[in-house]
């Protein structure tokens, strides 16, 4: 009984590794397989701004653009938030925001505190379009193309750094065709 | 050449654990560990020198200067940003840990027995492997070569900070700290070391660990309050968390050894308890490094090193438990205690601190966890999940902790103090709401809670013992026990802090042009300009803001920086500190003209929270020294 009992510990540890390492490797597979080089998924979403304001993947038409997943509650979205107001101004990209299992009236007034940098963001509280994008949690980017295929995927928050290394290259394919 | 010099260092030192590590257990030989610990040292601290020069001299043909530096950046931070991100971080982190090993084989009187050589040889284990992770998946000397880039890319704005500078070194001083518990621990098992000589010799070590990893986490949590300008103080992020149930194992650890030390009790639970606090803080780096996990802690996300850093979890984590399992050469007796003893009191404060953290860590994996077997659905734990469970458990941690310094071992005699304790923190609290009242002119009954359990504990640690009659005594009795009656007036000090600040605090968004006035709890203020300036590797636009409180005139700065190598945008907040609270206003974004958004915030009580924490590092420092001192 004593020997079963000082085994406890080293089980339970060991289940932890295991389980520690399926999320390590599944994490992998389910990065690289997500969405990229295909279509915007359909959808049928209210807006953040309007809830009678039914959108669908025919709203998302000013591209090439960035879908941004945020919310309130994450707080590393608040750290990229300055850069998408940055990217408002200079730039001539659409940020589409995509509101993802926030409260309106919090999401609409952070918006208003901080600025907007969406060209309108999709209400999605249970996470509908989230899970057809394959989102692995918010903030996250994705880049559609002019042709409405997603091209990149960033997890995290969008900074200077990343848009330089990830994004960027897209928009100067874009001018050279 | 200085760069390949620092690599060179590092070689040799991977190499030298190697054989420190192995010799105990292999060759089964006397090494003259005391010679190997110090040169393991001085080539990892010849090769942290290195690193800092490369900084120093704009270096920036090594990539990992390069990617974290830039010309612009101020003296100071280029010699900070050499623990900047994750390869310098690794580099300090093995120092710390040589420094650590050092320490204990200089002050170490079982010299050159079984226990001290299977100790070192542990911890030069643990050593090596960080080398071996450090030198193949995260090297810091490597160069970009031919041709160098001729200027930097700059360190993370938001880490060009005092704060930051130190939090990290500090926290990774406390983090490392805790493979001394481990390694004893093990060495216990292996070696068969009496109860009470490993319990004494564990005992220092984990109350300095618990002193740094306080004082690391205080600074971050000031750090965040004051940098990322949204006024909070603890954000539960993963991070964070990573942090804090490490911190939570050890301070168990720092009461369950001073029963195995003085009753020889506890026994198998003060092993497994080393072993479970290092786990927790090899995990937390796993959980950091991995990018399992995204957080505001922005680290370089790579599976190749979380699998390697899950290696290491393993082999020690799993090996520790193995000869907890088989090797186990302790003596373990049983003997009774009573159900008002201080040594039940000490078992409950322990089953309270290890379900707390074994509560926390769950909340931070049951996000992954839950998308693992729902096919990838997503769920977020959040604040909510965290403070619900933290409430129930810091009270009854609490009030266990008020009476603990009353209760005696084998059975306490009498509960007469009971009476005196109830009657003296029933007055405590009533004369804090009295204070909080003419502060505040209200009184806001979700924080009696948590302002009686100050009381209590104020009158637990502090006023226990008192009497006007035996003074001299009395002082005599705070000199014998500073540092506990530090340590847990410390945390005293931060319920209060947290209770006051979570239900007194105010705030307000709004829009301000220049000229305007608002008033803001009984003060008025005014922005008077905003002016752009330019700082050494930034331009920013400042607004100057006139306060006026209860006749006091004074002006404060809050910033929106600009740092231009990376564009990056931060907010400085401008903060008037003040005993019983802060003034906080952070700025927004410009909406138009000269118009901008600002957060004003009444933040009560805020700094009580780090002054607790301060307390609680000095209690636990100066407990640990007294006891070395009392040693050699």
């Amino acid at each position: 009984m004593k020997r079963i009992l000082n085994l406890m510990p080293l089980v339970v540890f060991g289940i932890l590794v295991v389980v520690l390492y399926s999320f390590l490797t599944q994490e992998n597979e389910q990065l690289e397989s997500v969405l990229v080089d295909q279509s915007v998924p359909e959808f049928k979403l209210p807006a953040l701004e309007n809830p009678n304001n039914i959108l669908s993947k025919s709203s998302v038409n000013k591209l090439p653009a960035l879908i941004n997943v945020w919310a309130t509650w994450c707080i590393a979205c608040r750290v990229e938030h300055p850069f998408l107001m940055q990217l408002k101004n200079k730039s001539t990209l659409t940020v589409y925001g995509l509101n993802y299992k926030d409260d309106r009236k919090k999401a609409l007034d952070l918006l208003e505190n901080e600025g907007n940098p969406f060209e309108f963001s999709i209400f999605d509280q249970q996470g509908k379009l989230a899970i057809d994008l394959g989102v692995y949690g918010a903030p996250e980017t994705f880049f559609v193309d002019k042709e409405g295929i997603i091209r990149e995927r960033h997890v995290g928050a969008l900074t200077q750094k990343v848009w330089k290394e990830k994004f960027e290259k897209f928009l100067n394919e874009d001018n050279d065709v | 050449m200085i760069p390949e010099i620092g690599h060179i260092f590092l070689i040799s030192s991977l190499v030298l654990s190697l054989v420190g590590g192995l010799g105990p257990f292999i060759f089964n030989k006397e090494l003259p560990i005391r010679k190997m610990a110090l040169l393991m040292f001085l080539l990892v601290f010849g090769s942290f020198i290195t690193l800092i020069y490369s900084f120093v001299v704009d270096d920036f043909s090594v990539a990992y200067v390069a990617q974290n530096s830039n010309i612009n950046l101020p003296i100071y931070y280029k010699f900070a940003a050499t623990w900047g991100a994750h390869e310098g971080s690794l580099i300090l982190w093995i120092l710390s840990m040589n420094i650590w090993l050092l320490a204990f084989i200089s002050f170490d009187k079982n010299r050159n027995t079984n226990f001290s050589n299977i100790v070192f040889g542990v911890c030069s284990l643990v050593i090596f492997s960080f080398l071996l992770f450090t030198i193949f998946t995260s090297n810091p000397f490597e160069r970009i070569l031919p041709i160098p880039p001729l200027n930097g890319a700059d360190l993370n704005p938001s880490l060009q900070d005092f704060a930051f500078t130190v939090h990290p070194p500090l926290l990774y001083f406390g983090y490392s700290g805790l493979l001394l518990p481990f390694a004893i621990s093990i060495s216990a098992m292996l070696s068969g070391q009496s109860n009470k000589d490993w319990a004494s010799s564990s005992r220092p070590w984990t109350l300095l660990a618990c002193s740094f990893l306080t004082v690391g986490i205080g600074l971050g949590s000031w750090w965040a309050y004051y940098e990322l300008g949204w006024g909070g103080w603890w954000f539960w992020d993963p991070v964070e968390n990573a942090a804090f149930v490490p911190w939570l194992l050890t301070v168990a650890l720092v009461h369950s050894l001073i029963v195995t030390e003085n009753r020889n009790l506890f026994v198998s639970w003060s092993l497994l308890l080393s072993i479970f606090a290092f786990a927790a803080s090899l995990l937390g780096t796993f959980l950091v490094r991995s990018g399992i996990l995204t957080s505001v802690h922005a680290f370089a996300l790579d599976p190749e090193r979380g699998l390697f850093m899950l290696g290491i979890f393993s082999f020690f984590v799993l090996g520790g438990l193995a000869i907890f399992a088989f090797k186990n050469s302790t003596e373990n007796k049983t003997s009774f205690y009573s159900l008002n003893s201080k040594e039940f009191g000490l078992l409950l404060n322990n089953v309270l601190l290890v379900v707390l953290a074994v509560s926390i860590l769950f909340g931070t994996l049951y996000p992954l966890i839950y998308e693992a077997y729902t096919g990838g659905k997503q769920i977020s734990v959040g604040a909510p999940y965290f403070e619900f469970i933290i409430f129930p458990f810091s009270i009854l941690l609490g009030l266990l902790q008020g009476i603990a310094l009353y209760l005696s071992w084998g059975s306490t005699k009498s509960f007469n103090f009971l009476t005196k304790l109830i009657l003296e923190s029933l007055s405590i609290f009533l004369l804090t709401l009295v204070l909080l009242f003419v502060l505040f002119d209200e009184l806001i009954p979700a924080s009696f809670f948590t302002i009686f359990i100050f009381s209590w504990l104020i009158v637990g640690s502090l006023l226990i013992n008192f009497s006007f009659k035996s003074f001299n005594k009395y002082l005599d009795f705070l000199n014998r026990r500073i540092g506990v009656l530090l340590s847990h007036t410390g945390m005293a000090l931060l319920v209060l802090g947290v209770g006051v600040v979570s239900s007194y605090s105010n705030d307000i968004e709004l829009i301000l042009d220049t000229g305007e006035k608002i008033e803001f709890l009984n003060k008025d203020v005014e922005l008077l300009d905003i002016k752009d300036i330019n700082g050494p590797n930034f331009i920013s636009k400042t607004a100057n803001i006139k306060v006026l409180d209860s006749g006091r005139t004074f002006n404060l700065q809050t910033e929106k920086r600009t740092y231009f190598p990376s564009g990056q945008v931060t907010t400085e907040a401008a903060i008037d500190t003040g005993i019983f609270r802060d003034f906080y206003i952070s700025m927004g974004d410009n909406f138009k003209g000269d118009s901008w958004s600002f957060k004003l915030q009444s933040k009560p009580f805020i700094r009580w929270i780090w002054l607790g924490a301060l307390l609680i590092t000095l209690g636990t420092f100066i407990s640990s020294i007294n006891i070395l001192r009392r040693k050699s």
